[in-house]
């Protein structure tokens, strides 16, 4: 049985392909009608979570309960989920539509409308096999199935690949809008944190094929502030505060700390005549899960 | 089991591969095969193999139904069991439908005394020897059992890659040369020609048939630790 709102436990799962641990005991829980980011740099290990998730793939051992059952080979649960994989193959002769009929098929919940819509916002080119489509409408085809089969856990992996600004921000209106209308989980997997900041509850930090950030998308951002203003004010009140992120230009400072602030510490900052800004979700992330020995995580381009 | 239905549905949306790819291999080796008849010079019956050519393709279905149509499936939150004996029924209602035309067409070619050229393409009096319903069965077999070899081999590159298909390959060649010896050890080479013609084309291809359920059931023990 489903335990409170969970949609997902994972217990202990690891998968081991050889030599290499793909995703070492890893242990979570997706929470029902929840909008989730599962972050991580390439080869974290976000796409082997979720296919095991989805009985596309095998654990080496560990527990996986979706709706409190056992995911593989079970339809009951399997139909109640989409996950189309980044590199998803289709059928060698199929054109786009195709692929939305089989899946209009197989979808109980699906939407043709909403199909109809989205192939025509990303100017999905219908007449074309599938094989000779441009990366980007390749993963428009992904993302119009994940949208439209409406499915109770939807999974996006890296759904944005190829695809330009504007059908970036399509995409991600749509499936806020979506969302709104058709409450139901949504697992993305994205290393464009910035991007899906907005758009994401909860974040789950995948790094190495170890969780290590599991939280509110809220909580995290207050976990950390850049203090703007005169170099000597900043430096003065930033004394024995710990301090991830240092920029200057002439006299004008700008320093990322960590820890919440207290109201006492908003006072002297408006005393002090400092400004406040908020962290990205992206740089506190780079700078919250680097490891300590790997100091090239530092580059700003670390996670891009 | 409405969704193991729902796979050939899935598998024949587009009809290409299953429908009109093999329709279009018949007719084009069946014209080709008239215009060679037509060219030579004789009276007495004209025989082909040409018939065969849309069976081998069945041997390239199978492969696509798995590389392909396999991980599309997984897309579709479609479970492997489901995914599989789908798959099967699609190859069977095309196989069936394919030896409906060689029936149909052996007909036409006795009415029209090898279409008026003693040319014979589907009536091939070995397959035919024991009637209408036996040669369907024969080509219902031979068509099956390529496509349950195709999808073993695909499925094998899937899951264990080139060198544990060319290993499994390998091992049934030794296996076939290691039988050889023992027929020839026994002195009974004259002994197993007898029987494979006692058999007959019927015969055999019920033998070629419990093969391909060997194969098939085999297969899908296989696909079950399957990933896409």
């Amino acid at each position: 049985m489903t335990t409170g709102t969970h949609v997902i436990e994972v217990k202990n799962l690891t998968k081991r392909y050889r030599d290499v641990v793909a995703v070492g005991d890893v242990s979570f829980t997706i929470e029902k009608d929840t909008i989730y980011g599962l972050l991580g740099r390439n080869g974290a290990g976000k796409t082997t979570v979720m296919s095991i998730l989805t009985a596309q793939n095998f654990a080496t051992s560990g527990d996986v309960r979706v709706f409190g059952l056992q995911p593989y080979e079970n339809a009951k649960v399997l139909s109640r989920m989409c996950f189309v994989r980044e590199s998803q193959k289709y059928p060698d002769d199929a054109k786009p539509g195709h692929a939305f009929a089989a899946a209009r098929i197989f979808f109980p919940h699906w939407d043709q409308e909403l199909a109809d819509r989205l192939i025509a916002d990303f100017q999905l080119p219908m007449k074309r096999r599938i094989k000779k489509l441009s990366r980007g409408q390749l993963s428009a085809v992904g993302v119009i199935i994940g949208l439209a089969s409406r499915a109770e856990i939807t999974f996006f992996d890296e759904p944005y690949l190829g695809l330009d600004a504007v059908a970036r921000q399509i995409f991600y209106d749509r499936l806020l809008e979506d969302y709104t209308e058709h409450p139901r989980t949504v697992i993305l997997s994205s290393h464009l944190i910035d991007e899906v900041a907005n758009l994401i509850e909860r974040v789950l930090v995948i790094d190495r094929g170890r969780i290590v950030m599991d939280e509110a998308t809220d909580a995290v951002r207050d976990r950390a502030a850049n203090i703007v203003g005169d170099a000597s004010a900043v430096d003065a009140f930033v004394q024995g505060r710990q301090v991830i992120h240092r920029e200057s230009l002439g006299n004008v400072a700008s320093v990322t700390v960590l820890g919440a602030l207290t109201l006492a510490d908003r006072e002297r900052l408006a005393a002090a005549g400092l400004d406040v800004a908020p962290v990205s979700l992206q740089q506190l992330i780079v700078r919250t899960t680097q490891h300590a020995a790997d100091q090239s995580a530092l580059d700003e381009g670390a996670l891009r | 089991m409405s969704r193991t239905v729902n796979v050939i549905r899935m598998q024949l949306i587009n009809r290409q591969t299953f429908i009109w790819l093999p329709l279009i291999i018949l007719g084009a080796s069946f014209l080709m095969s008239l215009a060679i008849y037509a060219m030579i010079p004789t009276d007495a019956p004209k025989y082909g193999g040409g018939a065969q050519a849309p069976l081998w393709y069945f041997f390239a279905v199978g492969i696509q139904a798995m590389t392909l149509s396999f991980p599309f499936s997984q897309a579709l939150s479609i479970t492997r069991r489901e995914f599989y004996l789908g798959t099967l029924l699609t190859a069977v209602l095309t196989s069936v439908i394919l030896a409906a035309v060689y029936v149909v067409g052996g007909f036409i070619e006795q009415a029209t005394n090898g279409w008026g050229l003693n040319g014979w393409f589907f009536r091939l009096p070995w397959i035919w020897e024991q009637g209408p319903a036996a040669a369907a069965v024969v080509y219902f077999g031979v068509a099956m059992l390529l496509f349950v070899i195709g999808f073993g081999c695909a499925l094998l590159y899937k899951r264990f890659g080139p060198l544990g298909l060319t290993i499994v390959l390998v091992g049934i060649g030794v296996l076939l040369v290691g039988a050889m010896y023992l027929v020839g050890r026994a002195d009974a080479w004259g002994q197993l020609f007898g029987w494979i013609a006692t058999q007959g084309a019927l015969g055999l291809s019920l033998w070629g048939m419990v093969l391909a359920a060997v194969i098939a059931l085999g297969s899908f023990l296989t696909l079950r630790r399957a990933t896409p």
